[in-house]
């Protein structure tokens, strides 16, 4: 962890002399910080953005570009993996074209760390955020959590149980999306967690008395209907769906300190040394943007005071398990094992 | 077909070239040459080419009617590949560049399993009407190129940005599907599905969740089950093109709703 308490010595409060009042003061809280008091951008920057939500990420810069007239922003689109291989091969051959990295996954994110990339951040920007997302050398932007979305004509709380792995037991009918990449990567964590040889069996199990859908949005919708008791899906599916039809028949319950109640995050990554791309990153962790991001992409803002999406148990009383979310990048053997058992 | 027919194609052809060529542009197989950005001088380039596709094609049909046993009817593809034209019409108008590709195959498989004369004949007449509504098309895009009303083609592709630009984007990537299985690159399609899902498609069924998710979610299995399916089970260029236009026929409701979600949309500061 690195939450620790800013302007601890002198040192520190000389370093921030030349700086703003405003934002000298908003630097030395943790939590979110106005936009109000975060310098104005100035100069050149590329940023490297991996897709995301559609066109709010890009509605986020154009805003950042707005208020910041006298930066120049230029931002080169892809696949978050594709421009992590990219920047891991820029940085061998020597080549810095991207001062920035956002991603909209873990995966993406440790490659370039791996790489030897990433700048480290300053300690003042990294304990803005929750306590379990503050790393040195890159910052989480929001998350999303994976959910058993459950109907709620059908079934009680009290029926499902706190275990994912004990769900292929029950006789709850369930929902699921094996070929849908965010399922694919909640079936990595439990190898990673729970092992080849457990999950193969849980596969098995689950396979017995589910359903299975093309997507996350139709095991919710599914569940919803009564076609299905519970199902997998991550969190926005459920709360989007509500938004549209406030009463639908579906709730959310979280399973303990396993790969079911997985925390992935987009995040970002500063490539280049000095204060622009590290001040970049301090709009994104701005309060502004991070309600922006929760209220109309239903994503988890991830620093701290930051009212999180209705409808989500707040993450403080989630239980994530402790893994690394960076070995998610490997799909391979996942889709070995799902295509072994027969559910691909 | 009746004058007042043909006016009605050409304005809808008029339109549909225009969509295609405003939309962001997907790049062929192969190098593109920098003619493609200036059509109008190539017409007469073009004109030829068609022509002599055109002979080309009847001489394999021919030697087939000779019985001809030296008759090799990969150079249908052959002579397909050698013209500047394919990637004048492929940049511009994919529908029309699918139904070349389908009419060569279509022709290519009567041969192959022996068909009676007459029905590859057929098949050659319908190769022929696509290659001259390819011309007409081509001429169109030109029209519109001199007069400075489309984008230059790009020889890197253009990422999307807003909700509309991401269904559009989607659309003309649908359209790419039903080329590459017309090619009978059913991998290339396939994945070229699966990429535009999750590269595309993900980005935006967010927003239109809360609009109308059975659309989203209609949308999901076209995605994931019935066109993949249209392809895997091998059920011809026009079952694979319906699937299509069907899928862009809901694409066209999601972007009106997209709209309106940008509209409505709050500022982020």
């Amino acid at each position: 962890m690195q939450r620790r308490t800013f302007l601890q010595g002198l040192a520190a409060a000389g370093a921030l002399s030349g700086l703003p009042f405003s934002f000298a003061h908003a630097m030395t809280q943790t939590g979110s910080v106005s936009v109000e008091s975060l310098p104005k951008l100035e100069g050149d920057l590329t940023l490297y953005l991996g897709r995301g939500e559609g066109g709010l990420y890009e509605n986020v810069l154009k805003a950042i570009e707005k208020r910041n007239p006298k930066l120049n922003l230029k931002i080169r689109r892809g696949g978050s993996a594709a421009l992590a291989n990219t920047i891991v091969a820029e940085t061998k051959a020597g080549v810095k074209r991207a001062d920035l990295f956002w991603a909209v996954d873990t995966g993406s994110i440790g490659m370039v760390t791996d790489a030897g990339a990433a700048k480290p951040l300053p300690d003042d920007l990294t304990a803005q955020l929750r306590e379990d997302f503050q790393y040195p050398s890159w910052s989480p932007v929001t998350g999303r959590v994976r959910t058993l979305p459950y109907n709620t004509e059908r079934v009680k709380p009290e029926q499902i149980p706190e275990s994912v792995m004990a769900l292929a037991d029950s006789d709850l009918k369930i929902g699921w999306a094996p070929a849908y990449s965010s399922f694919q990567s909640f079936v990595t964590a439990m190898r990673i967690l729970e092992g080849d040889k457990a999950t193969k069996s849980w596969l098995k199990g689950i396979n017995k008395h589910s359903k299975k859908y093309a997507g996350e949005l139709g095991v919710v919708m599914g569940v919803e209907r009564g076609e299905v008791d519970i199902g997998f899906a991550n969190h926005y599916y459920t709360l989007r769906l509500k938004s549209g039809k406030p009463n639908a028949n579906v709730a959310l319950a979280y399973s303990k300190s396993d790969a079911g109640c997985l925390v992935n995050a987009s995040g970002i990554v500063a490539l280049s040394d000095g204060d622009l791309p590290v001040n970049f990153i301090r709009y994104l962790l701005s309060h502004e943007v991070q309600s922006y991001l929760a209220r109309e992409a239903y994503e988890i803002p991830l620093v701290q005071g930051v009212e999180q999406p209705q409808g989500l148990a707040d993450l403080s009383t989630l239980s994530p398990p402790e893994m690394d979310l960076r070995k998610l990048a490997d799909l391979r053997p996942t889709l070995n094992l799902m295509r072994e058992v027969g559910v691909l | 077909m009746t004058t007042t027919l043909k006016k009605m194609s050409a304005l809808v052809l008029a339109s549909a070239v225009t969509f295609s060529m405003l939309s962001s542009q997907a790049l062929a197989n192969g190098a593109i040459g920098d003619h493609v950005n200036n059509l109008h001088a190539h017409i007469g380039e073009y004109t030829e080419e068609v022509h002599w596709l055109e002979s080309k094609f009847g001489s394999v049909v021919d030697a087939y009617e000779a019985k001809d046993k030296s008759l090799k009817t990969d150079a249908l593809i052959e002579y397909w590949e050698e013209v500047d034209f394919h990637s004048a019409i492929e940049t511009q108008y994919v529908p029309i560049y699918a139904s070349i590709w389908q009419g060569i195959y279509g022709v290519k498989v009567a041969i192959d399993e022996g068909k009676p004369v007459a029905d590859v004949r057929v098949e050659q007449e319908k190769l022929n009407h696509a290659l001259w509504q390819a011309l007409g098309a081509v001429k169109l895009a030109s029209q519109y190129q001199k007069k400075g009303l489309v984008n230059k083609v790009q020889t890197t592709e253009k990422e999307p940005t807003t909700g509309p630009e991401v269904i559009d984007d989607i659309k003309t990537r649908l359209d790419r599907v039903v080329a590459k299985y017309a090619e009978q690159l059913h991998e290339v399609a396939t994945t070229l599905v699966h990429d535009t899902y999750l590269q595309r498609f993900e980005g935006v069924e967010g927003d239109l969740i809360a609009k109308n998710a059975a659309l989203v979610e209609d949308l999901e299995k076209d995605f994931n089950v019935t066109l993949p399916q249209a392809i895997s089970k091998d059920t011809g260029v026009d079952s694979v093109r319906k699937v299509v236009e069907s899928m862009q026929a809901k694409l066209d409701r999601a972007r009106a709703l997209l709209v309106e979600v940008e509209q409505s949309r709050k500022d982020v500061f």
